[in-house]
């Protein structure tokens, strides 16, 4: 299954800290992702093109989890040696795109 | 609708510097609101307007005020709507002076402008307690200021209040907050409503792509888009709101939509940290109650933040350049990924942090986790970036790029070359009683 058939998502960033948000559909694709996107597989899941730790906070009540990286964009957005500025708003596509067994 | 009573009808007219002009101008003319709020200051924005005021005591505030507001002014002064904008950058009282003058020379007679000033902590830096120690040059230092003074001035009959940097949220919560009930709450609620309009078409619909299930909204058009509707939002007494887009306006407002822009940038969502308070959205719920209008409620305070936030631009040595050569027919694909190659045979020495060589259209974006490509792309860019210590290595690097085309593989094209200043934005802390801060007055 993707993520992304059962969530939407949006990338942010403040400094060299990546935010990205996933809301879920429902309260069922809500636990799924819970379930399976703890902070460590995340955190193993985008690397190596992201190096940081995760931090996961949970919004149950709005069936959103947020992913949080302080080291993931050193320097900040204009440190960058992506090509062009703000590559990060693209960021949500490595939870989108992530393939996982519901079982 | 709520059973408080109104505390303010607030639009959203723009969610960074160089966003449009139109929805702004839509939004005052529809009559649905009384203060429109336009976030136009990004940190770094901070730095070029931070440069013009040393170079000339009358700028330094965004380039783009004057056609930002030569539509914008004329409606608002018929519609009575007030204007609410963080353009004035690194130089809000110069701002207000020239919206002054702006409006006598569009005819408006008896505008009130207020300039909030205060926030350019550079002359206190020494209170500053910065998270990491200062390695390059500081060239400005901008405290984040909350919606109290803001709210002060429109109370006093402003019509248009112009500052440098403030908290984003605090531009749209400040009409509500001298018609708040005195719980903290309240105030949490505002500054929520403030977080949630303060990238305008991002809560409408924009940059956002819906998901398959019972409640998909149709998908936006290219015209949809377009003319994309800014939000609005009545806020009450209580703290609650009901969030919008006009009637007649392309966009989507539901509870996923509203969901993810809450989310948006705030890391730890059970504390949001404002300068006028820290808020807590755990407990935030969104409901529908009519087409493109949600109900927001729930928000909570968790008290005054002990310091505020500030900016600290530091500027380092050196370079950074970010070149592509593009490739194109058939074979397009072997060429380009034969051309990066050839880069990295002969840039070997730099060190690995250092240099960052892929191809645009395979994996520039997300790099090690791009998908797999599915057939060969028919036009490709192979792209360096280069952390160079001097112009002299910014030229080198740029020279490699261009000496593909006489000495790389066929086809070498579309040079493009950037190169830009190393700065880091720092963040400090000061304490807010540390920071005066005044409105300065001048009338059309």
């Amino acid at each position: 299954m993707r993520v992304g058939d059962i969530a939407t998502g949006r990338s942010g960033d403040k400094g060299d800290i990546l935010d990205l948000s996933l809301v879920a559909t429902d309260k069922a694709s809500y636990e799924l992702l819970h379930k399976h996107l703890t902070p460590e597989y995340v955190e193993k899941m985008v690397y190596p093109a992201l190096k940081s730790k995760v931090q996961r906070y949970e919004v149950p009540g709005l069936n959103a989890l947020k992913f949080v990286f302080p080291t993931a964009l050193p320097g900040g957005v204009y440190a960058s040696m992506h090509a062009g500025l703000h590559w990060q708003k693209a960021a949500i596509w490595f939870l989108l795109d992530h393939e996982f067994n519901p079982q | 609708m709520s059973t408080s009573s109104l505390a303010c009808r607030v639009g959203s007219g723009a969610g960074f510097a160089g966003d449009r002009i139109d929805p702004a101008v839509r939004l005052v003319q529809s009559g649905e609101i009384d203060t429109i709020a336009l976030e136009c200051l990004a940190e770094r924005t901070l730095v070029p307007a931070i440069k013009a005021r040393t170079d000339n005591p009358h700028a330094g505030f965004d380039p783009r005020l004057e056609r930002r507001l030569t539509p914008l002014l004329p409606a608002a002064h018929k519609k009575n709507c007030r204007i609410v904008s963080n353009l004035g950058a690194a130089n809000p009282v110069a701002a207000g002076e020239a919206i002054t003058k702006l409006s006598y020379k569009l005819g408006i007679k008896g505008q009130r402008v207020a300039a909030l000033q205060g926030d350019d902590v550079m002359a206190l830096q020494s209170q500053v307690k910065w998270i990491r120690p200062i390695t390059g040059k500081l060239i400005g230092a901008h405290a984040y200021l909350g919606c109290k003074k803001i709210s002060q001035a429109l109370e006093e009959g402003a019509h248009v209040v112009v500052t440098g940097r403030v908290a984003d949220s605090a531009l749209f919560a400040a009409p509500a907050r001298a018609h708040l009930s005195n719980l903290e709450d309240a105030l949490a609620g505002a500054l929520t409503v403030g977080h949630l309009l303060e990238c305008g078409g991002q809560l409408t619909g924009g940059n956002y792509e819906p998901i398959a299930g019972a409640t998909k909204p149709p998908p936006l058009s290219a015209h949809d888009y377009a003319q994309l509707g800014y939000p609005l939002a009545k806020v009450y007494a209580d703290g609650t709101a009901d969030i919008s887009v006009l009637k007649d306006a392309p966009g989507i407002v539901d509870a996923i939509t509203c969901t993810l822009q809450l989310l948006y940038e705030v890391h730890d969502p059970a504390r949001y940290i404002t300068p006028d308070l820290i808020v807590d959205f755990s407990n935030i719920k969104f409901e529908s109650i009519g087409r493109n209008t949600i109900r927001m409620t729930g928000a909570k305070s968790k008290g005054l933040p002990p310091t505020l936030k500030v900016a600290g631009f530091v500027e380092h040595p050196g370079f950074l350049v970010d070149i592509e050569i593009g490739f194109a027919g058939e074979g397009a694909l072997a060429r380009a990924l034969n051309a990066a190659d050839v880069l990295r045979y002969r840039l070997n020495n730099w060190a690995p942090d250092t240099i960052s060589i892929d191809v645009v259209g395979l994996n520039s974006v997300l790099g090690a986790k791009s998908k797999p490509h599915r057939g060969d792309p028919v036009e490709l860019r192979v792209h360096i970036s280069a952390q160079c210590e001097t112009a002299m290595d910014a030229q080198s690097v740029e020279d490699e790029i261009y000496s593909l085309t006489l000495s790389g593989p066929a086809g070498g094209c579309s040079v493009r070359s950037e190169k830009r200043n190393r700065l880091e934005v720092l963040d400090g802390y000061i304490q807010a009683s540390s920071v005066p801060s005044q409105l300065i007055w001048s009338q059309s």
